[in-house]
């Protein structure tokens, strides 16, 4: 994993309920998707993913249902619920003001 | 490959028959990761080596469901031949083989008294250390999870200088005096040592805490 990647892993609840506002979607899917869109540079363990999860859904802030594709293959489908949605739009403009306030802190002059 | 993944994940959660759910979940995850692997074109086994480590630490799952005031049962490393290891006992026993290897290695010195008797014992002086960082490493994952307060780590430190010096005593009185029927009780006495040690810091943080 990349440098970054604690700094990251500390978004994980922000990084899920996002994806979930795409959608309803299972564990193996929305980590496929962190995967992709961050060029294989972030990927979070399942057992992380997991956590999250369940956290998420003692908040009411996501619920949960078994549902099937494909013979055989059961899983369980995460959908965000309306207070998760407030959370997720809480979150991110959370993480535009600290992003705004370290680029700030960063990027001083000279800076390659 | 898939069916062993199942047995991997099955024992992974063997102490834990209440989050069949959660196993389930993760199981499926691994397999759906396992699968995409395979289309991309990994080796069964590269796949499969990926899915696993891309299960994590299952004790931060299990390490949650559980009351507060009871520890959860860790769930115990599993090697991939699916044999559980308990590293505490694994340590004791290399510790005590260690201990047996440099206690027995001026046996054949005594036996043969030839060079033969000679490259033997440096065999078994080779291997006891060989153990002895074994043991002391199986000892270090074991207390990895476990919270590493400064007087631990001084316990710890404080074990292992003990023995080292226990051994190198032992080796140099040995070959000085030659009296190899007497000087294996250096080891014993070790023990001894090392347990007025231990009891001493007990003594020390229990008046400390008071």
């Amino acid at each position: 994993m990349s440098i970054a990647g604690d700094l990251i892993r500390g978004h994980t609840d922000a990084i899920i309920l996002a994806r979930l506002l795409q959608g309803d979607s299972y564990g193996y899917e929305i980590n496929k998707v962190i995967s992709t869109l961050s060029s294989g540079r972030f990927e979070l363990k399942e057992a992380t993913l997991y956590t999250a999860f369940k956290r998420l859904e003692e908040l009411g802030h996501i619920a949960s249902y078994w549902g099937g594709s494909g013979p055989g293959a059961r899983r369980r489908y995460y959908a965000i619920t309306p207070s998760g949605r407030e959370a997720c739009y809480r979150l991110l403009s959370e993480w535009r003001e600290t992003k705004e306030i370290m680029d700030k802190l960063l990027e001083t002059e000279g800076t390659p | 490959m898939r069916e062993q993944l199942e047995r991997y994940v099955d024992l992974l959660f063997a102490g834990a028959p209440e989050a069949a759910e959660v196993k389930q979940e993760i199981l499926q995850n691994t397999l759906d990761r396992y699968d995409d692997l395979i289309d991309q074109g990994k080796s069964p086994e590269a796949a499969y080596r990926l899915a696993i480590s891309g299960i994590g630490d299952i004790n931060e799952i299990l390490g949650q469901p559980v009351a507060p005031a009871v520890p959860a049962a860790p769930a115990e490393p599993v090697s991939e031949s699916g044999k559980r290891k308990n590293p505490a006992l694994a340590a004791a026993v290399q510790r005590a083989l260690g201990v047996a290897a440099f206690i027995l290695c001026p046996v054949p010195v005594l036996a043969v008294q030839d060079v033969e008797g000679v490259i033997c014992l440096l065999i078994m002086v080779a291997g006891g250390v060989a153990l002895m960082i074994l043991a002391a490493f199986n000892a270090g994952k074991q207390e990895k999870d476990a919270p590493r307060t400064p007087q631990e780590k001084l316990r710890k430190s404080l074990n292992s200088l003990v023995w080292t010096f226990a051994a190198v005593v032992y080796l140099i009185v040995s070959f000085l005096t030659q009296a190899w029927a007497v000087t294996w009780l250096i080891f014993p006495m070790t023990v001894a040592v090392n347990s007025l040690l231990e009891a001493i810091l007990d003594l020390k943080e229990a008046t400390k805490h008071e």
